[in-house]
């Protein structure tokens, strides 16, 4: 028996004990075919997935190899069983190849007759195919090749694309590394590169970040490597400008060779910023604004937030298989579980880094969670008690108990930045009277908003309250306390989001502080606990204290 | 002069025919009463055919050999014949392997006699008729035939110029069997112009319609036998087989395995693991089987709807857990028991399957002997797993657990297909077909057609951990020595008195499994997650408190659980107290406790026992609290038990009623109330005297009643008979009614008796009624005046017209009977 620092379950997933001497080598084994499913403090929990299997296919590894590497690092006897199933799985792959005939354009050929049959017959690809060339090749209707991967993987033959890439509409991009205008020089971060070469060796594929560890360098690197016309989608028009200029500063683009297409403008430029938002605006029934999709002839397409990938994208996305897409994501969750789709249609995940690994080097703020427990007054718990079911996670959400907790926590950290952010507008409201401070949310124009978040970036204020528009993509850099009132029920993406607000590293290394305000013994608690599971499973230890201890006088000091 | 096998077995030594009888053993069940019958058994057909089915491949080739020398006038044949006959191919074995050969079937008897005249045992001809796959010599079969084969010159012009199709046909009947089947019709010539109209021959494959072998008999190159069957003549058959020699390819050594051998150690290792799936999940199942029991079909076994069942909670396919489920109820693990509330004991109705008392002491055991008891009850049980969910020969599913999957040759099966893994290499993986390959060399009597279980035995094998990564596993192979052991030693030793000193070690294979597997731990991780990691397999304490404490979400090699607050609840509910969960945490985590577990527990803990439930007889409230107060003290209310729940409300387990008695008495004025709280009032009631019927409505007493005809004869009829019966009563002879005074008094007279026997008989004759005297089952006399209807047996039957009843005595009590004149 070695005493290796992974085990194997049954249930395929490989728990690594992470104090082991040997971890880190036993990582870089198994990270090519398991995912990463959490990474709490001691054990981090792997999985081995078919689809995960098959990626490591594509990228070059046999079974072989995965069996040895499992039975090399495993701390107890592996079963037989396991070993087989994975070989089999992986022997799967690649049995059908998805390739361009230079006389009938895109086939689908089998390397296994049976197979092809098989899945010729399959009800599932109906309408995908095409005639039937020779015994092993089948045309495929260029317009399916995503639909018909994605339905392919399901019926768990999958293909092996070897149709490759547009190269699109050349158009120059570099990196500026060395500094521009007077700038200072800088260079990628380690975890960047990594990121950027895994996904260009796979071609198209989802890079999962932490909030505030660089994501938007990581789009100009790959811009900057296909050298192309480049489409971003990003969440919202401040997002948009914030890449925009982020791309001026860090890359060789200027200003005229960026469009931003939103709602206000509709410029088409060489690398053109447009939202989720007016792409699935609607007029009439009919998606007026998804031409821009063949607007040129994009060289790559940048999704950013893609967890956030609204329905009608993904139906358009899946006609694009032809052009290099990369999604950008901190936490790749979805409360309606269509992880799996994003993964089908952008690509499979290319790289993926533990958020406290990128703590550990420094890349973004260490972050200390606290749940602050509100007992709320009787009056609040007899209406809380007799109020509709519906009703009930508002009333314990937006309890008047929290305000004093609140500034209670504000006050603790007089020289830090603070946010405080909540998903009811009537409470922001009462928060901003509260607290004296400015509020943003959706009705903000985004004029003022700029203007805000200019004043809060400069110091001029001290303490913001922003709605759900704060929960993505606005870099805040200063910004070192969040004090969360109330969410989105119990969204975990939401909860990391919004922890990623204080993520960016501070000038001097401080700590960042994150505040959930929860109101005791009602649904408030319970979503809370499901908000956190996602930052839990990331190695974020909240710790819990109750109200009293933040609001008495003779608190004991946090830093 | 030809000699008996008989007269063999007489001149043998002891030790010699001791020898062949242990070598035969069925011959001597049971002990035969002679060596001429002993020789009669050794050449019946049955014991022949045990014989021959241990023999392999080449010791069968050579038997064959010495079968086709046989002198045809004397029958018999020399060492040498056979030893030219086996080195006459193309690759001749070595002379001395084959003189082994010829040693073992003379061992066995198969050949006897010296060695320039050996003859082979009766039978062996019935039990293989076709030796080495050869025809009969053409002599025998046809005479036109014979005059072929006896030109050899013309034989092999004949052949050479048979067409490819005809010659396909020979060469598969030359390697054997010697004998094929033609489809009918197939023999006869074609009507004349519809040769191409001939439908397609399926037997001989493809295109040619059933002229080869037409062309082939015709052409006396084969025989037809009858009707739908045809044979290649011996003489045709060696000739076919010149290039390969007389027998066919020989193989004198077991064919070889391709597949170098693994590292041992990574077979063991992939085994081990697979014992611990193996326990783990017959665990699983068994602990399903608790929570819901299955229930037992009436045919026997348990339906497909449960096997779904219990493959969905132990995540299984539903083969492997019919096969978990097999060898638990074969270990003893699982069993019937009645439905609660069964009327019949009747097996297959209102029964169940759920685990035994033995599954508590399995559980107690470490992994090793856990893994061991299963292995082997899976080694010696008669189940053939791999038929449940095929059909039956009635065409029904074969349900798990059933009769219908009983097989006797299954622990022989698998036996045959370890033992030729155990005779490998250790730790070589051959494939299925070389399994099998190897099997048919071996015994190809035995195998022949058992292909299928063979291959379940490898796959189940490799279910239970026995084999890891196709090789046998070291441990197994020492499970496997125990158990074949264990068969031999118990010959030897009659009484059992060597195993029993052995019992309570553990076995070598179980210490050499302990190795591979890892040792218990007792502690765990926890992560700030609410995660609970187990580095390993947990030691029972552990894995008990666990079990209360968190919730399961993963198993293995470790296992995950999680701490939610519903596992909290359920801690404090079985007796935990915050203090204890916090202790628990702190002893058994080797990580320093989150601080979000600590405020779960206490924040659980404070919530818990926030409701309280309990039942009461009945409740005294008031919104008086001093009144409460004062019932509550006052000692006359002692009895009812009186607890105070609130400080209006006190509790008694008594029923209303008797409080509100008890408390009216002492002087309170109670109101009791119901369910929704309103007084319930209750007046006293006023006293009433029955109800009487009115004057109108009665029958005048006085008036006479009206009678009709019917009746008034139906009341005659009854007072004649009356009147009939007074009489008799008072007519009944003295002899009759004093015959209880003589019987005291002294023996009965015989002649009494006898003439009282006499009476009776007369007047079953006449028909006539007859006064019985006689003593009853308490001893009393009695007298009757009846009609007998029959005598017989020692009874009297007779009826008794006033009652109309059918009376039975026993003629030794009846002390008299006269004639009713």
């Amino acid at each position: 028996m070695s005493g290796g620092p992974l085990i194997v379950q049954s249930d395929k997933t490989l728990l690594l004990e992470i104090d082991h001497p040997d971890a880190q080598a036993c990582r870089m084994a198994i990270a090519p075919f398991a995912e990463l499913e959490r990474s709490p403090e001691h054990v981090h929990t792997y999985r081995l997935t078919p689809l995960g299997l098959w990626n490591a296919r594509a990228a070059g590894h046999d079974a072989e190899g995965v069996v040895d590497a499992l039975i090399k690092y495993s701390r107890y006897p592996v079963p037989h069983a396991l070993l087989v199933d994975v070989a089999e799985t992986m022997d799967r792959y690649g049995r059908l190849q998805l390739a361009n005939d230079p006389a009938y354009g895109l086939v689908l050929r089998g390397l296994d007759r049976m197979v092809l049959i098989e899945v010729a017959k399959s009800k599932k690809l109906a309408g995908m195919l095409g005639n039937r060339i020779d015994d092993d090749t089948i045309q495929v209707h260029p317009s399916e090749r995503g639909r018909l991967k994605q339905a392919l993987l399901k019926l768990g033959w999958p293909a092996e694309d070897l149709a490759g890439y547009v190269d699109g509409e050349a158009h120059p991009i570099e990196l500026a590394e060395t500094g521009k205008d007077g700038g200072k020089p800088w260079t990628l971060r380690s975890y960047q590169r990594e990121a950027v070469e895994a996904f260009w060796a796979g071609g198209s594929g989802v890079v999962v970040l932490p909030c505030g560890a660089g994501k938007t360098l990581v789009g100009a690197a790959a811009m900057a490597e296909a050298k192309a016309t480049t489409l971003i989608l990003v969440t919202n028009t401040v997002a948009g400008r914030q890449w925009k200029r982020e791309l001026i500063a860090r890359t060789s683009l200027t200003e005229d060779e960026i469009g931003e297409y939103s709602g206000e403008r509709k410029e088409i430029r060489p690398v053109t910023i447009a939202t989720y938002q007016v792409l699935t605006a609607r007029r009439g029934g009919a998606f007026t604004h998804l031409d821009l999709f063949s607007a040129r002839d994009w060289g790559l397409v940048v999704y950013d937030e893609v967890h956030l990938l609204p329905a009608p994208i993904f139906r358009f996305t899946a006609d694009l298989q032809a052009r290099r897409r990369l999604g950008l994501t901190a936490t790749l969750v979805r409360e309606d579980g269509r992880e799996g789709d994003v993964f089908s249609l952008i690509g499979p995940k290319r790289y993926d880094a533990p958020w406290k690994d990128i703590e550990q080097q420094g890349w973004i703020a260490p972050a200390l969670c606290t749940e602050v427990r509100v007992t709320l007054t009787d009056a609040e718990r007899m209406s809380y008690a007799t109020a509709e079911a519906e009703e009930r996670y508002r009333m314990a959400a937006t309890a008047r108990t929290k305000l004093p907790v609140v500034r209670a926590l504000v006050e603790r950290h007089p020289q830090e930045q603070v946010l405080v952010i909540g998903g009811f507008l009537d409470q922001l409201h009462q928060l901003g009277e509260y607290l004296d401070a400015p509020i943003v949310q959706g009705s903000t124009t985004n004029k003022e908003r700029e203007r805000l978040f200019d004043a809060f970036r400069s110091g001029e204020l001290r303490t913001l309250v922003i709605s759900k528009v704060g929960n993505f993509s606005i870099d805040l850099p200063e910004a070192a306390v969040a004090i969360q009132v109330s969410g989105t029920f119990g969204s975990r993406q939401e909860e990391a989001q919004r922890l990623g607000r204080v993520l960016r590293p501070k000038a001097d290394g401080r700590q960042a502080h994150f505040y959930t305000v929860v109101s005791r013994d009602t649904i408030d608690t319970e979503y809370a606990a499901h908000r956190q599971r996602f930052l839990a499973e990331q190695g974020y230890a909240y710790t819990i204290v109750d109200a009293d201890d933040v609001l008495g006088p003779s608190l004991p000091s946090f830093d | 002069m030809t000699t008996s096998l008989a007269d063999h077995l007489r001149a043998l030594p002891d030790e010699s025919l001791a020898a062949l009888l242990q070598l035969r053993p069925d011959l001597v069940v049971p002990v035969p009463a002679d060596v001429s019958a002993l020789a009669v058994r050794a050449e019946s057909r049955v014991s022949a055919a045990r014989a021959l089915d241990g023999l392999d491949q080449f010791t069968l080739q050579i038997l064959d050999a010495a079968r086709l020398t046989r002198h045809p006038e004397d029958g018999t044949t020399s060492t040498e014949a056979v030893l030219a006959m086996a080195t006459a191919g193309p690759h001749p074995p070595a002379p001395a392997t084959v003189r082994r050969a010829v040693d073992k079937l003379r061992a066995l008897f198969l050949l006897y006699g010296p060695e320039h005249a050996l003859r082979v045992a009766g039978s062996v001809d019935e039990v293989s008729p076709y030796p080495a796959g050869l025809g009969r010599p053409a002599a025998e079969l046809d005479p036109r035939a014979a005059a072929l084969c006896a030109d050899a010159a013309k034989l092999r012009r004949t052949l050479l110029a048979a067409p490819p199709s005809a010659r396909a046909v020979l060469d598969r009947l030359a390697a054997g069997p010697p004998v094929g089947s033609v489809p009918p019709g197939a023999l006869q010539a074609p009507a004349v112009g519809t040769e191409d109209d001939l439908p397609p021959d399926t037997t001989n494959g493809g295109p040619p319609t059933g002229s080869p072998v037409r062309w082939l008999v015709d052409a006396r190159l084969l025989v037809r036998v009858s009707t739908g069957t045809v044979e290649l003549p011996r003489e045709v058959g060696l000739l076919l087989r010149r290039d390969s020699g007389p027998l066919g390819p020989l193989r004198t050594s077991p064919p070889p395995v391709a597949a170098a051998p693994r590292e041992p150690k990574l077979a063991d290792s992939a085994g081990a693991g697979q014992t611990m799936e193996l326990v783990r999940h017959t665990e699983a199942l068994l602990e399903s089987l608790a929570a819901e029991p299955a229930p037992v079909l009436r045919s026997g076994g348990v339906g497909v709807r449960d096997l779904r069942r219990l493959a969905r909670t132990t995540g299984l396919d539903e083969a492997n857990t019919a096969l978990v489920l097999e060898v638990a109820y074969a270990a003893g693990l699982a069993g019937e028991a009645d439905l609660p509330g069964a009327t019949t004991g009747r097996y297959g109705s209102d029964q169940q399957v759920l685990p035994t008392g033995g599954y508590e002491v399995w559980r107690a055991m470490s992994l090793a002997h856990r893994w061991e008891q299963l292995a082997r009850a899976w080694l010696t049980m008669s189940r053939q797993v791999g038929l449940v969910g095929q059909r039956d020969d009635r065409d029904r599913p074969i349900s798990v657990l059933s009769a219908e999957a009983e097989r006797a040759g299954a622990p022989a099966a698998r036996l045959a297909v370890l033992g030729v893994l155990a005779d490998l290499e250790p730790a070589t993986a051959p494939t299925p077909d070389e399994v099998l390959a190897l099997l048919d060399w071996r015994a190809p009597r035995r195998s022949r057609g058992r292909e299928a279980a063979h291959r379940e035995v490898l796959t189940e094998a490799a279910q239970l951990g026995v084999t890891g990564l196709g090789a046998l596993t070291s441990y197994a192979r020492l499970l496997l020595a125990d158990v074949t052991e264990a068969d031999e030693r118990g010959g030897n030793d009659p009484l059992g008195l060597r195993s029993e000193a052995e019992s309570g070690d553990p076995s070598s294979a179980v210490r050499a499994l302990d190795a591979l597997l890892p040792a218990p731990v007792d502690h765990f991780l926890v992560q700030a997650d609410l995660s609970v990691v187990v580095p390993g397999p947990p030691d029972p304490t552990l894995a008990a408190e666990l079990d209360v404490v968190a919730e399961h979400e993963s198993a293995g090699g470790a296992s995950v659980h999680r701490v939610t607050t519903a596992s909290i609840r359920r801690a404090l509910d079985a007796g935990y107290t915050a203090e204890d969960l916090h202790a628990l945490f702190r002893r058994r985590s080797r990580t320093p406790v989150p601080q979000g577990l600590t405020y779960l527990v206490d924040d659980v803990a404070r919530q818990h026992g926030g409701l309280r439930v309990g039942s009461a007889g009945g409740y005294v409230r008031s919104d008086d609290e001093a009144l409460l107060a004062e019932v509550l003290a006052d000692k006359r209310m002692e009895p009812l038990a009186f607890r105070r729940l609130a400080p209006t409300v006190l509790v008694t387990p008594y029923q209303v009623q008797r409080m509100l008695i008890a408390l009216r008495d002492a002087g309170y004025a109670p109101v009791p109330e119901d369910a929704s709280g309103s007084a319930v009032l209750a007046r006293p009631k006023t006293r009433r005297a029955p109800t009487r019927t009115p004057v109108g409505t009665r029958v005048d007493p006085l008036s006479t009643p009206k009678l009709a005809m019917p009746r008034l004869l139906g009341v005659v009829e009854q007072v004649r008979r009356g009147d009939a019966a007074a009489r008799a009563a008072r007519r009944a002879p003295a002899v009759v009614r004093g015959g209880a005074a003589r019987v005291a008094a002294g023996p009965m007279p015989a002649h009494s008796h006898s003439d009282a026997l006499a009476v009776l008989q007369q007047a079953l004759r006449d028909k006539a009624l007859v006064w019985v005297g006689y003593v009853d089952a308490h001893g009393a006399t009695a007298s009757r005046l009846v009609r007998p209807v029959s005598i017989g047996a020692g009874y009297l039957r007779a009826e008794d017209e006033r009652t109309e009843m059918l009376h039975t005595f026993a003629l030794h009590r009846i002390t008299a009977a006269v004639r009713e004149d």
